[in-house]
């Protein structure tokens, strides 16, 4: 299959991956109660996949709402401040928030989202990441849930992208280095 | 795994376990993977237009089982007037990949009245796709008011309140891993 070509290794085996949101289903439903349901707020695209299989692992009451952004460009990305595309159905002043993304590395867009939500009053705010690049850091995020430390590596499958492609991998894998050098060199 | 907790006061019985529905969606992802067949990523690509909020358990399903590389896209919908469905529907986010020259398979959760599975059809076929096609869990042939052409499909349901797999009542259940039939009482609450 052409998709698989251009994958370099796979890095995380789609069993590997099931195992660990089992896992992280249980440590989720044992942080919350019935009573004060969390809200899971996914930040399309990329976590959509993790939160599909995520939430199908939780047997605590919840509700999934979705947040979709956009980049202002390039002098605002030292900040990380985004442009909201989609916000949030639902009122989240008082709820318990469970942010839910595929990947943190340099913890801009993260860091942004989580004050965003925070002037929102809510009772609490947790993370739960499927994969951390600790190497890629530039701003410190409190993560409460992590799936997988990855190495700084170009990482795609399981809802992660380049240019959009590759999402769909059931796996992540790392991609080969001529695919992303080939497109670097024709937008540079 | 145990949802009892979630569904003991609230599901009057499982309609499509999760066994049949993941049958049914590697079935879907067969043939809709040879449909498209030799469709490569490109300006004539193949994009999946998810229909938020409900549609994204069965995207992530059906996403990942297709042969044919293609790209993932949401839209966010709601209407005027949720009591009545009326059919007035309005766009809240659109989808951001240009579809223009290529290929868009809507995939939808559920289509019951078929307002919104109308809209969309509408919509992106002004926007000169090179084909356009709709992939669909659930239908409810019984509640349709306009007629639309569903190209794949799930399941045919009877006129019952079903929750899980991305479908909900007032956002609960909606991650439940099987289709359930609502309680009468829930819903006439």
């Amino acid at each position: 299959m052409g998709l698989h070509g251009d994958v370099d290794k796979i890095l995380i085996s789609e069993d590997r991956l099931q195992q660990r949101i089992v896992e992280l289903g249980r440590e989720i439903n044992e942080m919350y109660c019935d009573d004060d349901p969390p809200l899971l707020v996914c930040v399309l695209k990329g976590a959509f996949m993790f939160l599909a299989d995520l939430t199908r692992q939780m047997t605590i009451r919840h509700e999934v709402d979705f947040m979709e952004t956009s980049s202002y460009g390039a002098r605002t990305k030292s900040s990380g401040v985004v442009r909201i595309l989609l916000d949030l159905e639902r009122n989240i002043e008082g709820r318990h928030v469970l942010i839910v993304e595929d990947i943190v590395d340099s913890g801009r867009t993260l860091s942004y989202v989580t004050r965003n939500l925070e002037t929102r009053n809510p009772a609490s705010v947790r993370v739960c990441t499927l994969l951390n690049k600790p190497s890629r850091r530039v701003i410190d995020v409190a993560i409460d849930f992590v799936g997988f430390e990855v190495p700084d590596e170009f990482v795609i499958g399981y809802g992660l992208d380049f240019d959009e492609e590759y999402r769909n991998l059931p796996f992540i894998g790392v991609l080969k280095e001529e695919v992303y050098a080939e497109v670097e060199a024709k937008t540079s | 795994m145990n949802h009892e907790n979630q569904i003991s006061d609230a599901i009057e019985r499982v309609l499509l376990d999760e066994d049949a529905i993941a049958a049914r969606v590697s079935r879907l992802a067969a043939e809709i993977s040879e449909a498209y067949a030799g469709v490569e990523y490109g300006q004539d690509g193949l994009v999946l237009v998810g229909v938020l909020k409900g549609a994204f358990v069965f995207l992530a399903d059906l996403a990942r089982q297709l042969a044919v590389p293609h790209h993932v896209d949401f839209i966010a919908l709601s209407s005027y007037n949720r009591s009545t469905s009326s059919g007035e529907v309005r766009l809240i986010m659109d989808s951001r990949i240009n579809v223009a020259d290529r290929h868009v398979l809507i995939v939808e959760d559920i289509v019951d009245t078929g307002h919104t599975l109308d809209y969309l059809q509408r919509t992106f076929q002004a926007r000169n796709p090179a084909s356009l096609r709709s992939c669909v869990f659930l239908s409810k042939p019984a509640r349709r008011e306009v007629p639309v052409s569903i190209d794949y499909l799930g399941f045919e349901i009877p006129d019952v309140w079903v929750v899980g797999y991305g479908l909900d009542f007032a956002d609960r259940y909606r991650t439940l891993p099987f289709i359930g039939a609502l309680k009468e009482k829930i819903y006439k609450s």
